[in-house]
């Protein structure tokens, strides 16, 4: 166990570097800088501008700029952005809080619905059920996740007058049910493509274990379907689910940083675009960082829980 | 959303039964139809539309969907919206088909080449891949976008740059198993080269998972094109594609919906297709499906 | 706002100083209009007679932004939001007031010759401090935290926002802790106007700081302002606390909250259900400008704003550089159709680089007719000779070139796709190459690099009409100079006018020498106007003392005296 630790721990870390390097060199050739937000204002000359430049060391060669950010991160030092000068660990945690909130309440949405959906799907294969849950669950990974989101904007928020069109909270309010009540639309919006997901992942993982021999023993034996059900099935069933949960995560931030940008929400999808926008490096290496970190986190410790619970699964592979 | 149909959950969803494959390959055929009509629409109707996609008219902007000559009304600058999504089509269509192509061809090189010399270069590759795919695609999307100006050839690249590492997984690890086969060995053995041992007997026996590849790629393309030209990060006007007809359309959600929901629809039902046709695909040409 | 007032030494122009940053830029990329808003209009009027303002603070306002206020240290580079939180957590020695004049604040009253507080020769001035001012800590202010951040300004290795005028100060001395006075090393009279603009920082917190850079300040500011700092949440809020111990009027808000929305219409949405009691800067889409005018709960009105919406023309390109061609593409904009469709009849179209509301704005000047016969021969004349295709070309020069702006700006998108029908009605062959804000504004719009961007900017030096750095020879960045001449445009008798327009200190003077360098600019089109800036702000019914400030790069400058009326 230890050995699979280090191993895997070993190849995250090389992973990491990779990660920065590639997310460094993207950044640092793309054309334009942190000061042309600065760059028409009257209040700021060209003079004033090439001095900032120099302070910040942006014309310094890239391979410098990134040692030098490359040594500081090694220290647990992520930098500071040029926008606002806070730290940008800082300010990835002050965001993380709402994204976390939409994609956790997004995930038991969709775990929820989706087992739910697999489940009946593969009990009554091929009924009309599992035939609608099939082109539904298609066509819900085809559905543009912004798209979707001013859908429900329109028919909800302006058509119906049912829910907010945005934000996390009312300003001046910030009840509870308040709060939930603006993380609804979002919430089910980002929750679409998981759904699908899990719906046919739990399908497909159901339709294994039922023709599983305990299966047909205990049916044989007169246990009743709903106990052979919940009892036997749906948990060796939900076992090989535990993976999709590590699979999903890069899949979840990405809806997240579409949801929140549809509906205004404050998370780090609303700072990342930001961020690029404003090209503030540091903030946006940061982010680009720290979810590569969540993404490896997600992964090993979806393999770990899995190789804990089912400890058929060899630990080397 | 990108995700979605990675390969992952697809070789899952191989597994199904046989008699659900049946069905599949009914919805398979509906997308293949589907596509045909969308392309030959896109492709012709524009000739035989009497209205053009760039003509501005501002008497006549905001026509209601079959309220009058428009059929599915204009835009904000009077243009014909029908004429715009067609051409629009055009465009995302081709970025959908060119940005398959250019990662079908960066994913299968990479994979080719760290599957069949393995050891140190096919270490660094499949590393670099799986660094590629610790970001999510969103992120990379857009930290790229952020290099390049946005030309329909440019957002090619881009969306090609993001998308072919997993099929680079997948023919990294097909290459690997076939290398060891008895015919490839029995190849080897007779003195084939390099290249003709990867061209000529390795990559037409992996070609099944490539092809599924490709078509799912093809409908991850046109989801990402829209996304980027979604986020403003797109393709240009007067341009159009379905990604920046819904961009510019946003800000008219409440007054013209009809400029927001006649594109999502139009991206909907081709990617939809597309991953129909994919499914069905997997089916007939993966022979370890289960029967 | 009125023209034909008199002019006091202390009187400024009425004149946004600066654009409308996030229109100008498109920068913090909302979802949908990053779109212009424009409109030149009257000022809002409010009568401020309704209601008293309570004796104690009370009530909070909250105060809708589509951009997120990020800088907090005055003096450290920053935008039109974070002024928000510098005009109001901070003071400066005077401030511009919405008819141009300055009134005092820190300061005991405004330095001039007369009053002695300027030398003669305008080199040393001299400046009598309040001595009733607390920082939000206690602490006395006096002058030596004007000295202190006067000297930080022009610190090596301070990252300052801008260091035009404070450059010239040589020697700064504390007379006593309510006087302090300093020699210039030249004579440089918009330092008045740059001073308004000029926040104090408190010496006793942030001198021998290890890192000037690098302060508490980032975080939780601390001024002399009528707001102190509450708190903030990152990418959502920021809340301000009344400051009961502020030497001014006010405040009577207990609270401001000033809500980041990044989405102008969904701010909209924000603002007609009444979540956020007022939109400022980026304002109301113009799309919305008629639904809004009839809420029932709110006000809504066209913000003044210097800002010029133009073609700005890079006169190397070969087309370009010829003034025929310019004349011809002028006359064949469609502005009326511009101005009422894409932009709602919102904005005004103008014929200068100056605002009206200025003092220097020139009536007088020709107004521009839609005439693409007129553009036709004007072409035709110059030699400009169509192809088969119907496009011009002379000498083997096409009549073709790109026109760029910030990606993402709908608007402007519009108005880019409508003058390429426009142009090509008259053999003109124009493409759209638009690019990302942070590009675009860098060195391919420094470095002249464009050949012609569709762009909102102002033609001034602060609050001062002066245009100099805008279109003298010497300010070509490309050719070495340095200023804001990114048309590269080069005329002696202009380069003569505004020289002469800096050394003179008669208003009456240089009124006449604006009016002749406008009447050049429209004849040479330099640039190629289309409309002013007139952003629809809004706020809800029953808020007092909101008090729309052309002067200002913002209207919640006086947040201050604001309060909620009965």
């Amino acid at each position: 166990m230890a050995t699979f630790l280090l191993r895997r721990f070993g190849q995250a870390v090389i992973l990491l570097i990779v990660v920065s390097m590639i997310g460094f060199t993207i950044l640092h050739l793309a054309p334009g800088g942190p000061l042309s937000q600065y760059a028409v204002d009257g209040s700021m000359t060209q003079a004033d501008l090439d001095r900032l430049a120099d302070q910040l060391g942006l014309n310094r060669p890239l391979p410098v700029q990134y040692g030098e950010w490359f040594l500081r991160m090694l220290q647990g030092d992520w930098g500071v952005s040029y926008r606002d000068r806070q730290p940008v660990l800082d300010i990835i945690f002050s965001h993380l809080g709402a994204t976390l909130e939409l994609m956790l309440t997004a995930t038991v949405i969709a775990v929820v619905l989706g087992v739910w959906i697999g489940t009946l799907g593969a009990i009554r294969r091929y009924s009309f059920f599992d035939s609608l849950a099939t082109v539904g669950a298609m066509v819900a990974l085809s559905i543009p996740t912004f798209w979707f989101g001013l859908i429900v904007i329109y028919v909800f928020s302006v058509g119906l007058d049912w829910l907010p069109s945005g934000n996390r909270y009312t300003i001046g309010d910030g009840s509870f049910w308040n709060r939930v009540h603006h993380l609804v639309g979002p919430s089910i919006v980002l929750a679409l493509v998981s759904t699908a997901v899990w719906s046919r992942y739990m399908r497909s993982s159901m339709l294994d274990v039922i023709n599983q021999d305990y299966i047909r023993t205990a049916r044989a034996k007169g246990v009743s379907e709903r106990r052979i059900l919940f009892r036997h099935a749906m948990r060796n069933a939900l076992l090989p689910m535990i993976t999709i949960a590590g699979v999903q995560l890069p899949v979840l931030l990405s809806g997240a940083l579409v949801t929140e940008t549809v509906f205004t929400w404050p998370g780090m999808g609303r700072l990342f675009l930001d961020s690029i926008s404003y090209r503030d490096y540091p903030v946006v290496m940061g982010v680009l960082m720290f979810s590569a970190v969540i993404v490896l986190l997600g992964n090993l410790l979806a393999d770990l829980l899995y190789s804990v619970a089912d400890p058929r699964i060899s630990r080397q592979s | 959303m990108t995700e979605a149909v990675s390969p992952a959950p697809n070789r899952k969803l191989a597994r199904w039964p046989v008699a659900q494959r049946f069905a599949d390959h009914r919805l398979a055929l509906f997308g293949l139809a589907t596509i045909i009509v969308l392309a030959f629409s896109c492709l012709v109707g524009p000739w035989l539309l009497p209205f053009s996609d760039t003509h501005i008219d501002m008497q006549s902007r905001f026509a209601a969907p079959f309220s009058g000559s428009h059929v599915f009304g204009t835009d904000m600058m009077g243009r014909d919206t029908l004429a715009r999504l067609l051409m629009a089509g055009r465009i995302s269509l081709s970025i959908g088909f060119s940005a398959m192509a250019v990662s079908m061809v960066i994913g299968v090189s990479v994979g080719l080449i760290a599957g069949f010399y393995g050891g140190a270069i096919g270490a660094v590759l499949m590393r670099f891949v799986d660094a590629m795919l610790c970001f999510p695609s969103i992120f990379l999307l857009l930290a790229i976008s952020a290099l390049v100006s946005p030309t329909v050839p440019a957002i090619i690249f881009l969306i090609a740059m993001t998308s072919w590492m997993e099929v680079a997984r997948v023919v990294e690890a097909q290459t690997r198993s076939l290398r060891t086969r008895e015919y490839t060995l029995a190849a080897h053995s007779y003195g084939a080269s390099s290249s003709r041992l990867m061209f000529r007997e390795i990559l037409p026996n992996a070609i099944a998972p490539i092809v599924v590849a490709a078509t799912l790629n093809v409908a991850n393309a046109i989801l990402a094109e829209s996304y980027i030209s979604f986020l403003g990060f797109g393709i240009q006007p007067p341009t159009p594609s379905w990604g920046n007809m819904l961009n510019s359309a946003q800000t008219y959600l409440t007054s013209a919906p009809w400029l927001a929901i006649i594109p999502g629809a139009a991206i909907t039902l081709a990617v939809t297709s597309f991953n129909f046709i994919g499914d069905g695909m997997r089916d007939a040409l993966d022979p370890r499906a289960d029967h | 706002m009125t023209r034909n007032a008199s002019y006091r030494s202390t009187r400024l122009e009425s004149g946004a100083m600066i654009h409308s940053r996030r229109d100008v830029l498109g920068f913090g990329l909302g979802l949908s209009s990053l779109g212009l808003l424009a409109a030149a209009g009257p000022a809002f009027s409010q009568s401020d007679a309704m209601g008293t303002p309570p004796a104690t603070p009370t009530g909070v306002v909250v105060v809708g932004l589509s951009q997120e206020p990020v800088s907090f240290h005055p003096l450290m580079p920053g935008v039109e939001v974070d002024e928000i939180i510098w005009t109001n957590i901070f003071s400066s020695l005077w401030v511009a007031q919405p008819d141009g004049s300055l009134l005092p604040d820190l300061a005991v009253e405004i330095p001039s010759v007369e009053n002695g507080g300027i030398s003669k020769d305008g080199l040393v001035w001299t400046v009598r401090l309040r001595d009733d001012v607390k920082w939000h800590d206690g602490t006395p202010f006096t002058a030596h935290d004007v000295k202190f951040s006067l000297e930080l300004i022009n610190a090596d290795g301070f990252r300052s926002r801008t260091r035009v005028g404070h450059e010239l100060l040589e020697e700064i001395t504390v007379v006593s802790d309510n006087e302090v006075s300093w020699r210039m090393s030249a004579a440089f009279s918009p330092y008045l106007a740059l001073l308004a603009n000029t926040h104090m920082a408190p010496r006793h917190l942030l001198e021998g700081a290890e890192d000037p850079n690098q302060t508490p300040f980032d975080s939780a500011p601390i001024g002399t302002g009528p707001f102190k700092w509450g708190s903030r949440t990152s990418g959502d809020n920021i809340t301000l606390i009344a400051n009961e111990t502020y030497h001014g009027d006010g405040p009577y808000l207990e609270k401001a909250v000033l809500k980041y929305v990044p989405d102008m219409t969904s701010l909209y949405a924000q603002f007609r259900t009444g979540q956020v009691d007022t939109i400022l800067i980026s304002g109301i889409p113009q799309n919305f400008y008629e639904e809004a005018k009839n809420l029932p709960d709110q006000d809504v009105f066209i913000a003044p704003s210097g800002n010029i919406e133009l073609v700005m023309p890079n006169l190397e390109h070969p087309a370009l550089s010829e003034k025929a061609v310019r004349q011809a593409l002028y006359h064949a904009i469609n502005k009326d159709v511009i101005i009422d469709a894409i932009y709602y009849g919102v904005p005004e179209a103008t014929e200068s680089f100056a605002p009206r509301e200025s003092w220097a704005f020139n009536p007088n000047l020709p107004e521009h007719v839609y005439d693409p016969e007129k553009a036709n021969a004007l072409l035709d004349e110059a030699g400009w000779e169509r192809d088969g295709s119907g496009m011009r070309s002379k000498d083997g020069v096409r009549l073709s070139f790109d026109i760029s702006t910030t990606t993402g700006n709908q608007l402007r998108e519009q108005v880019q796709q409508f003058l390429m029908q426009d142009w090509a009605a008259i053999g003109v062959e124009l493409s759209i190459n638009n690019l990302p804000a942070a590009v675009i504004w860098g060195d391919f719009y420094v470095q002249s690099q464009f050949d012609s961007l569709l762009v909102g900017t102002t033609f001034r030096t602060g609050l001062d009409p002066d245009p100099a750095a805008r279109f003298a020879s010497t300010a070509i960045p490309k050719k070495g100079g340095s200023g804001g001449n990114y048309m590269q445009w080069e005329n002696d008798e202009a380069d003569a006018l505004l020289k002469e327009g800096q050394e003179t200190f008669d208003v009456e003077r240089r009124k006449e020498i604006y009016y002749r360098l406008q009447e050049i600019v429209r004849e040479e089109m330099p640039i190629l106007p289309i409309w002013q800036y007139a952003p629809v702000e809004g706020i809800k019914k029953g808020l007092m003392g909101f008090k729309p400030n052309i002067n200002q790069r913002q209207n919640a400058w006086n947040m201050g005296h604001w309060f909620w009326g009965a």
